[in-house]
C-alpha cells in the first residue's frame, strides 16, 4: 500500500493554533502563572545557596566568616522544599490544562464529525488525541518554565559580576546567551521540521499498524503476512532515520552548549589567575564562579528541550487543526425546530466535491408528518446522502429543504437531530454493556423501556439468553454478537429514542429474510404516530407503506 | 493473577538481559567521564587553591598556564563524550524498539484473527505503536543508569579518599541514603505506575471507540455527555500521573537533601579546620575545594537514575499489556503442505465449537461432506452458526471438538500458509485498507497483471461505479471505506476473491449489502468463479438459496436438513 497523501495536510498556523490553545487555557491562566513564580523562587534559593557556599568557604579560607552556616543550612531546607512544591504545583496544573485541551478536541472533532471520519483516519485522530496533546505538556513544563528560570538566571548572573568586572560580565553574558538562548533555539528550529515529519511518520506506523490488526483476517486469508511485516518495518525504518537525523542534532547544539559553560569557567579560571581579567577580589573570584557554575547548569539542559519545540509546535498545529478541510459549509441555525414535523424538499442540488459529479439535480420529496415512506434506489445512487441532508450534516448546494415548513438552514443542528432518530449501515456499537449501548439515544430510559425496545426489535430474546443480560459486554465493534444481533441491538437503540421521524438507513441488512420479515412486521404495529422514512435497496414485500419513492437519475420518482 | 506477575517478572528479567549486553560502551564511556570529572575539579581545586591562598603557587609544582591548558583538554574530551554517549543511546534505543515491535508483530500475526475476539484492535495497536516507542528511555537510559548509578560514585568516592579521607567517609554516608530513600518510595512508584499504564491503556481503547463511533455519537445528540465522560476519563488520567510523579519527585528531592547536606558538612567541616587552630591551615585548602567541587559529580549518576525511574516504569506497564496476549498456539508435529492444484474433498467430522463456556455451543457435533469442485451452501438464519463455520474452515479459529478434513489430511495439522494459498474468502464485512481501490485489489495478489486485474474489476462489478471516482481504481479510501458506500466495498472484496483465483471458495453472505439488480449479477459471476472449485457459500439471501449444490439447514449451531438441489 502506498502512503497516505494527506490526511495531515490540513493545519493551522504555529501561531493560530497556540493563540487557541491559550484560550482553552484561559481558566488555569492564574494558576500557571503562580507555577513560574515557584519555580523561579525555587530557582533564585538555588543560585543563592551555590553562592553563599563559595563564598563561605572562600572567606573561611582566608580567615574570614562573613556568612552564617544558620543561613546557609535555612537556604538549602527552603530550596528542597521550595523545589518540591514548585514541581507538584506545575505539573498538577499543566495535567488539568492538558485535560481541558482533550475534552475541547473532542468537542470540536464532534462539531465535524457527523459525516463520519472521511478521509481522516481513526489511528491518526488518536494519535492527536493521546500523543499529541500529551506532547503539549511540554510547552509549559519543558519551555516556558526553563525559559522564565534562565532569564531570571540571566538577569542575577548578569548583576552579580556585573558589579564585579564589567568586561567579565560582558563575556559571560555572551556565552550564557550562546549556551542558554542560541543553542536552545537553533536545536528548535533544525528540529520544527523534523517534528512535523517525525509525528507524520508517528502516524503512518500507527495507521500502518491498525490496518494490520483490523485486517488480520484478509491478511490470513490471502497470505498477505510477509508483505505486512515489509510494510510495517519500512515505516518503522523512515520514522527511525528521521529520529535519529533530529537527535544528531540536538546532540551538535548540546555539545555547543557545553562548551560555552566551560569557556565561561575557563574565563573565570583565568581571571583568577590573574590573566584577561585583572584586579578581581579573590573572594569575588570564587562567589562568581560558583554562581557561574549553577547557572550553566541550569541552561544546559534546555538545548534537549529546545529539540523539543519543533514537535510541539507541530503537535499544536495537528491539533487546533484538526477539523480544517473537513467541515462541509452547513449554515448555522438558530431557531428550535417545530413540532409540526412535515418534510418538503425542493428542487435540491447537491454534489460532495466540485470535481466530483452531482449527487441530486432538481430533487423533489415530500413526506407529510406519520407518514410511513421508502425510498428505493440502487447501492451507490446517494440514498444515504439523502438522510445525510436531513441530519443537517452537509447542505445542499441549490434547493431547500424544509421541516414543519422552517428552512432547515435556520433551524439548529441540535434540534433537528432531535427530531430525527438515525440509523444507518454505519451505526457503531460501542465497547460497552448493552444497557449502555441503549442509553446513548435516551438516557433516562428505564429497564422496562429497554426490554420494550430490545422486544421491538427481535433482539429481547437473545439478550435475555446472555449471561449478564443487559449489562452483557460488547466488544469492540460488538464483535462478541453476531452480525445480525449487533444490527438489532442498535436497532433497538434507534426505536428507543423519543423523536417524531425514524430514519432507517437500510435498517434490515445483515439480517436473515425471516429475522427481516418479523422485524418490519414489528415495525407495522408499533410507532403509528412516528414518521417513518425506510431507506433500502429493495423491499421485501412485508413493509406497510404510503408511498415509495425511487431514486433514479439523481432525482426521485413516486409509486404508490 | 499470580500467573501474570510471574510472567510479567519473566518478561521484564529477558528484556534487562537482553538490553545490557547492548549499553557496555554507554558504561564505558561514563566510566572515562567520571575520571575526566575527577581531573576538572582537580585543575578548578588547584586554581582556586592559588587565588586564596598564593602562598600555595610554588608548593603546587604545576604552572598555572598548565592547568588552564589540561582544563580545556579535559572539558573538550568530556564534551566529545557526551556527545557520543547521546548518539549510542540513540542508536540503542532504535535497535531495542525495533527488536520488540518486530517480536509483537510476529506474535500476534502467529495467533492470527482469533486474536481479536479476545482483546481491542486499539489495545493491541497501542502496544505496538506507542508502548514499544515509550519504552525507549529503558534501554537508552534507564539501563546504562542502571549499572552507572554504582560504579561512577564509586570511583569518584575512592579518588576523593586518597585526597581527603574524612570527606570520602561523609559523602559516602550521604551517598548511600540515597538508594534507601529510592527502595523505600520505589515500591510505591512501581505499583502506582503500572496502574497508570493500564489506565492510560484502556483510555486509548476508549477514546479510539468513541472516535469511530462518533457519527454515532453526535447524531444521537450526545457529543456532550461523551465529552464530559471524557473529562472524567482525563482527570482521572491525571489524578493517577501525579501519583506516580509525587513519589518521583520525592525520591528525587532525596537526592537534592543529600547532596545539599554533603555540601553543607563538607563546606562546615572545612571552615571549621580552616579557622580552628589560629588561622594555620590543618588541611590543604586544595583538597578541602576539590572534596566540594566533586560532590555534584558524585551525585549526577544517582539524578539520572531518578530520572530515568519513570522508563523503567514503562516496561513494566507493558509487560502487564504483553501478558495479556494470548499464547502462540502450538504447532502440530506434522505440518502439511498441500499441493495448489489439488481438487478438494472437504469433511466435517463431530465438529463443535464454544465461544464463550456460559453460552453454550455454537456449533455442535456437526458432521457434512464437500465433494471436490462441488458447492454447500450453508442456510440459516443470524446465530445459527454459518459464520463460525467459514472461521473453522479458514483457520481463524480451532475446533473445540471434532475434525476438518481436507482430502482426509486434518486441518490443524495443515501449514496455515498453505491453506490460505489455497483459498479465496469474502467475508460479512471486508476491512478495506487505506490506500487506492487498485492496491486493495492487488492486496490478494500483489502480482497480478493489468489484464487479471481488469478482469476481478468486471467480475465484482466495480466497473459500473469506477467512472463516478475522481481517479478511478486511483482513487484513495480512507479507513473503513470513505466514498464507498457499503456495497461497493463489499466489490472490492468480491474482486479480490476473483484475482486470487484459488481451488477454494468461502462465501459468507457475499450479497449481504447489495441490492437485488447487483446482487444478482454478482451471482451470475459467482456461479462462474465456482466452476471446478470446491465452494461453501454461507447465505440468507432468497437468491442464494436457490443455488445448485447442496444445502445444510443449521439453527442454533445443529444440522436440521441437507438436501441436494439441482
Amino acid at each position: 500500500m502506498s502512503d497516505i497523501q494527506d490526511p495531515l495536510r490540513q493545519q493551522e498556523t504555529p501561531k493560530a493554533a497556540f493563540q487557541q490553545i491559550f484560550i482553552v487555557w484561559k481558566p488555569h491562566i492564574a494558576s500557571l502563572t503562580i507555577g513560574i513564580i515557584f519555580s523561579l523562587i525555587a530557582l533564585a534559593l538555588g543560585l543563592t545557596l551555590m553562592s553563599s557556599a563559595g563564598g563561605k568557604i572562600a572567606f573561611a579560607a582566608m580567615g574570614m566568616l562573613v556568612i552564617s552556616s544558620v543561613f546557609l543550612k535555612l537556604l538549602g531546607g527552603g530550596r528542597l522544599l521550595m523545589r518540591y512544591v514548585e514541581r507538584l504545583y506545575t505539573h498538577n496544573v499543566m495535567f488539568k490544562a492538558i485535560a481541558d485541551l482533550r475534552v475541547w478536541f473532542f468537542a470540536k472533532l464532534s462539531k465535524g464529525a457527523a459525516a463520519g471520519l472521511g478521509f481522516r483516519h481513526s489511528g491518526d485522530v488518536l494519535s492527536r488525541l493521546v500523543s499529541d496533546i500529551e506532547t503539549l505538556d511540554g510547552l509549559y513544563l519543558r519551555l516556558m518554565l526553563p525559559f522564565a528560570g534562565s532569564i531570571l538566571t540571566f538577569l542575577v548572573l548578569a548583576f552579580v559580576i556585573g558589579s564585579v568586572h564589567l568586561p567579565l560580565a560582558f563575556c559571560i553574558a555572551f556565552l550564557y546567551i550562546l549556551a542558554g538562548f542560541v543553542c536552545p533555539l537553533v536545536s528548535a528550529l533544525m528540529t520544527k521540521k523534523h517534528g512535523q515529519t517525525i509525528l507524520n511518520s508517528v502516524a503512518q506506523l500507527r495507521i500502518g499498524v491498525l490496518d494490520f490488526i483490523q485486517g488480520l483476517r484478509e491478511i490470513r486469508a490471502f497470505g498477505a503476512e510477509d508483505r505486512i511485516t515489509a510494510l510495517l518495518d519500512a515505516r518503522e525504518k523512515k520514522l527511525f532515520e528521521k529520529q535519529f537525523k533530529q537527535a544528531k542534532i540536538i546532540a551538535l547544539m548540546s555539545f555547543l552548549s557545553f562548551i560555552s559553560s566551560q569557556v565561561a569557567v575557563l574565563l573565570i579560571l583565568a581571571a583568577a589567575l590573574d590573566i584577561g581579567f585583572h584586579g578581581i577580589g579573590a573572594a569575588h573570584i570564587v562567589v562568581c564562579l560558583f554562581l557561574t557554575i549553577t547557572a550553566f547548569e541550569v541552561v544546559v539542559p534546555l538545548t534537549k528541550a529546545g529539540g523539543l519545540a519543533g514537535q510541539i509546535i507541530n503537535a499544536a498545529t495537528r491539533v487546533v487543526g484538526v477539523n480544517k478541510g473537513h467541515g462541509y459549509d452547513v449554515p448555522k441555525g438558530s431557531e428550535e425546530a417545530p413540532e409540526q414535523t412535515d418534510i418538503e424538499l425542493n428542487d435540491i442540488g447537491f454534489q460532495w466535491n466540485k470535481d466530483r459529479p452531482f449527487v441530486y439535480r432538481h430533487l423533489n420529496l415530500k413526506i407529510s408528518q406519520g407518514e410511513r415512506v421508502a425510498i428505493i434506489g440502487p447501492s451507490g445512487a446517494g440514498k444515504s446522502t439523502l438522510a445525510a441532508l436531513l441530519l443537517k450534516v452537509i447542505a445542499p448546494q441549490e434547493g431547500k429543504i424544509t421541516l414543519g415548513s422552517k428552512d432547515l438552514a435556520v433551524l439548529t443542528e441540535e434540534s433537528v437531530r432531535k427530531k430525527i432518530a438515525w440509523l444507518s449501515q454505519n451505526t457503531h456499537l460501542f465497547d460497552d454493556t448493552i444497557r449502555q449501548n441503549l442509553l446513548l439515544s435516551y438516557p433516562q430510559a428505564t429497564d422496562d423501556e429497554l426490554w420494550q425496545a430490545l422486544s421491538e426489535a427481535a433482539v429481547a430474546d437473545v439478550v435475555k439468553a446472555m449471561p449478564d443480560g443487559l449489562d452483557t459486554w460488547l466488544g469492540e465493534g460488538g464483535i462478541k454478537v453476531s452480525g445480525g444481533q449487533g444490527r438489532r441491538i442498535a436497532l433497538a437503540r434507534t426505536l428507543l429514542s423519543k423523536a417524531p421521524i425514524l430514519l432507517l438507513d437500510e435498517p434490515t441488512t445483515g439480517l436473515d429474510a425471516d429475522t427481516e420479515m418479523e422485524f418490519f412486521k414489528i415495525l407495522n404495529q408499533i410507532s403509528t404516530d412516528r414518521t417513518i422514512i425506510l431507506i433500502a435497496h429493495r423491499l421485501t414485500g412485508t413493509e406497510k407503506l404510503d408511498k415509495v419513492w425511487r431514486l433514479s437519475d439523481s432525482c426521485l420518482i413516486c409509486e404508490n | 493473577m499470580q500467573n501474570n506477575k510471574a510472567q510479567i517478572k519473566i518478561w521484564t528479567k529477558l528484556q534487562t538481559k537482553t538490553g545490557k549486553r547492548s549499553v557496555f560502551p554507554m558504561v564505558i564511556l561514563g566510566i572515562f567521564s567520571s575520571f575526566i570529572a575527577v581531573g576538572l575539579a582537580c585543575c578548578i581545586a588547584q586554581i582556586l587553591g592559588m587565588l586564596l591562598v598564593p602562598s600555595l603557587s610554588q608548593s603546587i609544582g604545576f604552572s598555572p598556564f598548565m592547568l588552564l591548558i589540561s582544563f580545556v583538554i579535559l572539558f573538550l574530551l568530556k564534551g566529545l563524550i557526551v556527545y557520543s554517549e547521546d548518539l549510542i543511546a540513540t542508536k540503542i534505543g532504535l535497535k531495542a524498539r525495533h527488536r520488540l515491535r518486530s517480536e509483537f508483530v510476529q506474535h500476534i500475526m502467529q495467533i492470527g484473527p482469533s486474536i481479536l475476539y479476545r482483546q481491542s484492535g486499539g489495545g493491541l495497536a497501542s502496544l505496538v505503536v506507542d508502548q514499544v516507542e515509550a519504552l525507549d528511555g529503558y534501554f537508552s537510559r534507564w539501563l546504562p543508569a542502571s549499572i552507572l548509578w554504582f560504579v561512577s560514585p564509586c570511583i569518584i568516592l575512592v579518588c576523593i579518599f586518597f585526597v581527603q579521607p574524612w570527606a570520602a567517609l561523609v559523602i559516602g554516608i550521604c551517598g548511600l541514603m540515597v538508594p534507601i530513600a529510592q527502595a523505600i518510595f520505589g515500591i510505591g512508584a512501581a505499583v502506582a505506575a503500572r496502574q497508570q499504564f493500564l489506565a492510560m491503556t484502556r483510555l486509548q481503547a476508549r477514546f479510539l471507540d468513541r472516535i469511530q463511533g462518533i457519527a454515532t455519537i453526535v447524531l444521537a445528540g450526545r457529543a456532550e455527555d461523551e465529552a464530559k465522560k471524557i473529562a472524567e476519563s482525563a482527570n482521572e488520567l491525571r489524578i493517577r500521573t501525579m501519583k506516580v510523579l509525587r513519589v518521583a519527585f520525592l525520591s528525587s528531592a532525596s537526592i537534592d537533601c543529600a547532596m545539599i547536606i554533603a555540601i553543607l558538612l563538607v563546606a562546615l567541616m572545612d571552615v571549621q579546620h580552616f579557622t580552628s587552630v589560629g588561622g594555620e591551615h590543618t588541611i590543604p585548602v586544595v583538597h578541602a575545594l576539590f572534596a566540594l567541587l566533586i560532590i555534584p559529580d558524585f551525585f549526577a549518576p544517582l539524578r539520572s537514575l531518578a530520572l530515568a525511574y519513570q522508563d523503567r516504569a514503562k516496561l513494566a506497564g507493558a509487560a502487564a499489556s504483553v501478558v495479556e496476549l494470548p499464547e502462540v498456539p502450538k504447532k502440530s508435529e506434522s505440518d502439511h503442505i498441500f499441493n495448489e492444484n489439488n481438487s478438494i474433498h472437504i469433511t466435517f467430522n463431530k465438529v463443535s465449537y464454544v465461544w464463550d463456556e456460559k453460552r453454550g455451543n455454537a456449533i455442535e457435533n456437526i458432521s457434512f461432506e464437500v465433494a471436490p469442485n462441488s458447492t454447500a451452501i450453508l442456510i440459516g438464519a443470524s446465530g445459527a452458526g454459518k459464520s463460525t463455520i467459514i472461521s473453522m474452515l479458514l483457520g481463524f479459529i480451532k475446533p473445540t471438538s471434532g475434525q476438518i478434513l481436507f482430502n482426509g489430511i486434518d486441518l490443524i495439522t495443515i501449514k496455515h500458509e498453505s491453506v490460505s494459498a489455497l483459498t479465496a474468502w469474502i467475508g460479512q464485512k471486508p476491512v478495506i485498507f487505506s490506500g487506492t481501490i487498485r492496491e486493495n485489489i492487488l492486496f490478494a495478489k500483489p502480482n497480478a497483471t493489468e489484464a487479471e486485474l481488469k478482469k476481478a474489476v468486471q467480475g465484482a462489478a466495480i466497473d459500473q461505479y469506477l467512472s463516478a471516482l475522481p481517479n478511478g481504481l486511483d482513487t484513495m479510501i480512507g479507513e473503513g471505506g470513505y466514498g464507498l458506500s457499503g456495497g461497493q466495498a463489499q466489490r472490492v472484496a468480491i474482486a479480490r476473491a476473483y484475482l486470487k483465483d484459488a481451488p477454494l471458495l468461502f462465501l459468507d453472505e457475499p450479497t449481504a449489502h447489495l441490492d437485488p439488480v447487483t446482487e444478482q449479477d454478482i451471482f451470475t459471476s459467482l456461479i462462474q468463479l465456482s466452476q471446478n472449485r470446491t465452494v461453501i457459500l454461507a447465505t440468507h439471501s432468497a437468491l442464494g438459496q436457490r443455488l445448485q449444490g447442496k444445502h445444510i439447514q443449521l439453527d442454533h449451531g445443529r444440522i436440521i436438513a441437507e438436501t441436494e438441489v439441482e
